[in-house]
Formats: structure tokens, sequence, C-alpha cells
């Protein structure tokens, strides 16, 4: 350590460094990259090459034997085969809708719960730390959790559609239930995240508005919509567009619960990527599944970009 | 408030709290079905109508998980790959979060959202060619060949809570810092260090968080019984007939035992890095 910043530390100890900005200034953006450097070096290696070496992949011939990969030349066949199969549509339409509808109606419940919170006078820490559980669990559990309740024939939720005289349907076994039961599984994990998020933008907005608009004659109704929806954007924005990235993503939860069936039914882009590279051995055509759903996050990234680069720009 | 002339027991009675007593169902229950169905015996678990409270209270899943199971070694796994994982994204955020943030570099803002761009880019993406260069490098069920890929994918997310929080430290400590006389190193690690702690704790139960629970890449990386980690061992406890539940849930409770505690503890710095920013579920 004292070696490090003796040979860095060239400026003599007495003077100020106020005195000779320019130096001083390129010589700090030096060590700048000194420091980010390392960082760069690993985030490169693991995620950078691989998503070129993924789109190499994807344009290739490739083939896998026992010692290694062989590219064996371009071809566009790859990406022809993806998008003209039925069952990347299948998974593309099921991974769209799955994440609309999930992150629709977390942000909506998880905003209810946030106003709830906002207005309990005691115990607020706890339900945080209550929420905060099915945050921090593993997604595996989750989805070992809810097999069992919907488990046909001991699974409480079995029990429970029988006890309201709806018999015994095989939930995970009948596509649209099955779906259903993942959406659910999904809302339980993942509401109480949204709601903390729009819990901490509920608790920083200022509060003379609401007094004005209360003085006003603002009914709650209104004051929620005119006020709080528009002041809590920012917050609503990035939380979703999190959460849509995330969604897009989907493969703990079908891998174990459903194992992307019945069928096909259950099976997202990354469940189907991950079966035709490492069931199938074909890695040319699920390089181009990856790389795909990996162009349409980044295209979603820089669609929320806009909305986002208010909040980078504002500190840089 | 309408009530508040209510007296005893009856003045919680309010919308707010019925609410928020919903609320604690919504999250509550599933939480315990999972921890009462561990304590049922195997038996009790196939019951239907299902039991809704143990009985009787069996501690033979627990013991099925560590002695019949390998459940003890996936424990062990994680932590090792989840515990070094974390310390390297700490070292290196911390140096990369306060260049970013406080040092003049050119370039800053591309490279942020670069790094954002990736913080959240699905691991499917690169699992063929990371799979295929592990496998070169003979370091599939290695320790290592899962604690890199952590690191990197977790680095982005921590430098910038740590960027954040680097920027709301006043310019004038590390002034005072270099006015006597002390180098860049010595200014990060007495003066910057002590007063990033917490966000350090921010990045640091994060990034923890999400190396204990992820999946796709031990599923991928670590196939060996004696590597798998937790949630793969869970995951891969049944067969294509049985799904031991009772062992399963068992070794959920042990699993989100440690990381509840540490998320009630400093659930303060959770949500401290949930707003600072920068969100990630």
């Amino acid at each position: 350590m004292t070696a490090i910043s003796s040979a860095t530390d060239q400026v003599p100890e007495t003077e100020p460094l106020v005195g000779r900005p320019d130096v001083n200034r390129k010589r700090m953006a030096r060590l700048g990259w000194g420091f980010t450097a390392p960082s760069l070096i690993v985030i490169g290696a693991v995620t950078i090459f691989p998503i070129v070496y993924s789109v190499v992949l994807s344009l290739s011939n490739a083939t896998v034997s026992g010692n290694g990969v062989s590219l064996n030349g371009f071809t566009g066949s790859n990406y022809s085969l993806v998008l003209s199969s039925p069952k990347w549509h299948y998974a593309l339409g099921f991974t769209i809708i799955y994440t609309l509808v999930t992150v629709l109606i977390e942000l909506a419940l998880g905003t209810l719960i946030a106003l709830v919170l906002e207005r309990l006078t005691g115990g607020r820490g706890l339900m945080m730390a209550l929420l905060l559980i099915p945050w921090s669990m593993i997604t595996v559990i989750n989805a070992e959790l809810w097999g069992y309740i919907y488990q046909g024939t001991y699974g409480v939720a079995d029990a429970i559609l029988n006890a309201v005289g709806l018999g015994h349907p095989n939930i995970l076994g009948t596509p649209t239930p099955a779906i259903i039961g993942l959406m659910i599984a999904d809302i339980w994990k993942t509401t109480p995240f949204v709601a903390i998020l729009v819990l901490a933008g509920l608790v920083m907005l200022p509060g003379d508005i609401y007094e004005a608009a209360e003085v006003d004659g603002s009914s709650g109704w209104s004051t929620f919509w005119r006020i709080t929806v528009p002041l809590l954007r920012p917050t609503l924005a990035l939380a979703v567009m999190f959460r849509v990235l995330q969604a897009f993503g989907l493969f703990d939860l079908p891998y174990v619960l459903t194992n992307g069936g019945p069928g096909t039914a259950t099976t997202s882009l990354a469940i189907l990527g991950y079966n035709v590279i490492f069931k199938n051995l074909s890695f040319g055509p699920g390089a181009a599944v990856a790389t795909t759903t990996a162009l349409l996050v980044l295209l979603g990234c820089l669609l929320s970009l806009r909305t986002f680069r208010v909040q980078v720009g504002k500190e840089d | 408030m309408r009530n508040r002339k209510r007296t005893g027991w009856r003045r919680y009675i309010n919308g707010i709290n019925i609410s928020a007593f919903f609320v604690v169902l919504f999250v509550g229950l599933p939480l315990y079905w999972l921890i009462a169905s561990s304590f049922k015996t195997p038996a009790n678990l196939g019951n239907s109508p299902p039991q809704y409270f143990p009985n009787p209270i069996s501690l033979g899943n627990y013991t099925d998980a560590f002695k019949n199971n390998d459940f003890g070694q996936y424990f062990i796994n994680s932590l090792i790959v989840t515990l070094i994982a974390t310390a390297l994204v700490l070292v290196l955020g911390t140096m990369a979060g306060y260049a970013l943030g406080r040092l003049p570099m050119k370039g800053k803002f591309t490279l942020m959202v670069t790094l954002l761009i990736i913080s959240v880019f699905p691991a499917i993406a690169v699992i063929a060619p990371l799979y295929l260069l592990l496998r070169n490098l003979g370091w599939l069920n290695t320790y290592q060949g899962l604690i890199i890929p952590y690191t990197a994918f977790n680095l982005p997310f921590a430098i910038w809570i740590l960027r954040n929080y680097m920027l709301g430290i006043p310019k004038e400590m590390e002034e005072t810092g270099r006015i006597d006389g002390a180098g860049p190193f010595r200014t990060l690690w007495t003066i910057i260090l002590p007063m990033a702690l917490p966000g350090i704790f921010t990045a640091g139960i994060f990034c923890f968080t999400a190396c204990w629970t992820e999946f796709l890449m031990a599923l991928t990386f670590m196939s060996a019984n004696n590597r798998r980690t937790i949630p793969v061992g869970i995951a891969e406890f049944g067969t294509v007939f049985t799904v031991p539940y009772g062992t399963i849930f068992a070794a959920s409770v042990v699993a989100v035992v440690p990381i509840g505690i540490l998320v009630f503890i400093f659930r303060k710095f959770v949500i401290s890095g949930l707003t600072s920013g920068a969100v990630k579920g």
C-alpha cells in the first residue's frame, strides 16, 4: 500500500494542489482509470467478451465435440431457423405477455401496499422487514413452495378451489392455469419489492403540496392521480424498467415449477435458449435465441434510457 | 384517524390497519406454509385436506436434508462462493465507485450507462460462451468458475451504489487529506472508506443476496453433486417420480433464515440501496 502510494504521489507534499489545476486534473484522471481498470477487466472478460462470442456463435455452423467447439464458417441460417420457428414465436409471445401482466399487477398492488404502509402509524419497520423476505428468497424455493401449494391431490390451492366448488382442476397440468399459477408465484415474490420502492418514493414527496391540495378541496382520489402519480413518475419508471428487463430473462421459476410445461406452455425465451443449447447441444441456434433475447433487452433499455437519463444527468 | 375516540383494542380497528393486516396475510401465509410444512412428517405432507398446523411437529425433514442428502455440502459451497464473490465485488467496486464518483475522468457518463445496461443483461445471453470458456480453462465444477462470473455480474450494480454514495461525501474531506500529504490510496483508505461504510454495506448485502439466490449459472457450471450450491441442490432433490417436499422445505428454511436475519438487521441499508438512484430486483 505505501509503495504504491509513494510511486503515484509525485506532487510535493507541502504544495496545495489547487496551485496547478491542469496537471493535477490529468493526474487524478489517470488515477481514476487506474482505480476503475480492475473492475472493467473483470466485467469485460466475463460479460463483454462472451456477448461478442455469442454473436459469433450465432453466426456460424458451430459444432461441439469432446475437445471443444468448431465454428465451421459464417452462416445466417441460425437466425432464419430461429425466427421462423413456431417455438420461438410462442416463447416470445409468452415472455412478452407474462412480463406485461406481472409487471402491471405488481405495480398496481405494490403502489396500493405502499399507500397503506405510508399511512401506517406503528410497526412500519417490521412491515418493511417482512416485505424484504420474499425479495431475498431464493427463486427456486419460491417455485418449490408454490409447486406444493398447486399440487394436484394434496396442495392447499386444490383444497381451497374444491371448497369453493371449482372441483379439482389440474393446475400445473393445464396450460392457462399453469401460466396463471406461475404469475401468482412471481407476483407474490416481487410485489413487496415494488411496494418498498414506491414507499421510498412516497416518503420523499414534499408535504406542503398535499396541504395545498387539501385547502383547495381536492378529493383523495384526484389528489392521488393528479399529484402523487406525476410526482412519483421517476420512481415508477425506474421500477418498471428494471422489472421489465428482469422479467424478460425469466428462467428459474418456470424451470423448477413447470419445467416449461405442460407441453411448451410456460417456455420462456430463456428456457428455450437453455434447452436448445444444453439439451439439444445446438450451440449455434441456441446462441441465436440468446442473442435475439439480449437485443430485445438492449432495445428496451435504450427506450427506457430517456426517462432514466434525467436521473443520471442530474448528478453528473 | 376517524376512530381516535375508540378505546381499548377497538381503537386499532381502522381501514389502514385492516389493509395492513391483509398485506401481512398476503406476504406471510405462503411463508407460514413453507415453515409449517418443513415440520410435518412425510406422511402428513401428503394429507388431503392439508394439515394446517403440523402435528406432530417433526424434525425428521431437517435430519434428512443434512444426513441423507448433501445439503450441508451445498450450504458450504454456497457460503464459499457467495462470501468470496462479495468480498471481491466490494474491493473492486469501492475503488471504481470512488474513481467514478469523485475523480475527474472523461467518458464517465458513457461508462456508467454501459455498466447499467450490463447489470440488467439476462444471464442467458452469455451462458453458452461462458460455459465453453470455463470448459476450456478446466474450470467447470470449480469454485473460481462460479466466483469470477458472480463477481463480474454483480460489480456493475455495486459500482452504481458506491458511486452514488461517494458523490454525497463532502469534497473538503479528501482535500484535508491531501493537504496533510496523504497519497490517493491512503486518502481512500483512511478518509473516504469510513465515510462510505453504509454504502459498502448496502452493496455488500445486495451482492450477497444475488449470489446466494443465483440459479442459471450455478446449474450450468457446477453440475457435480459435491459442487452444487443451495438453489441447484434444492432444485435437484426431487426425481421424476417423487418430490420430497419435506426435505426441500427443511433445506429451504435453513437457506432462508440466514439471509432473512441479515436483511432484517440491515433493512435500513437495503432500503437505502433500493432508493440510491439505482434499482434492481
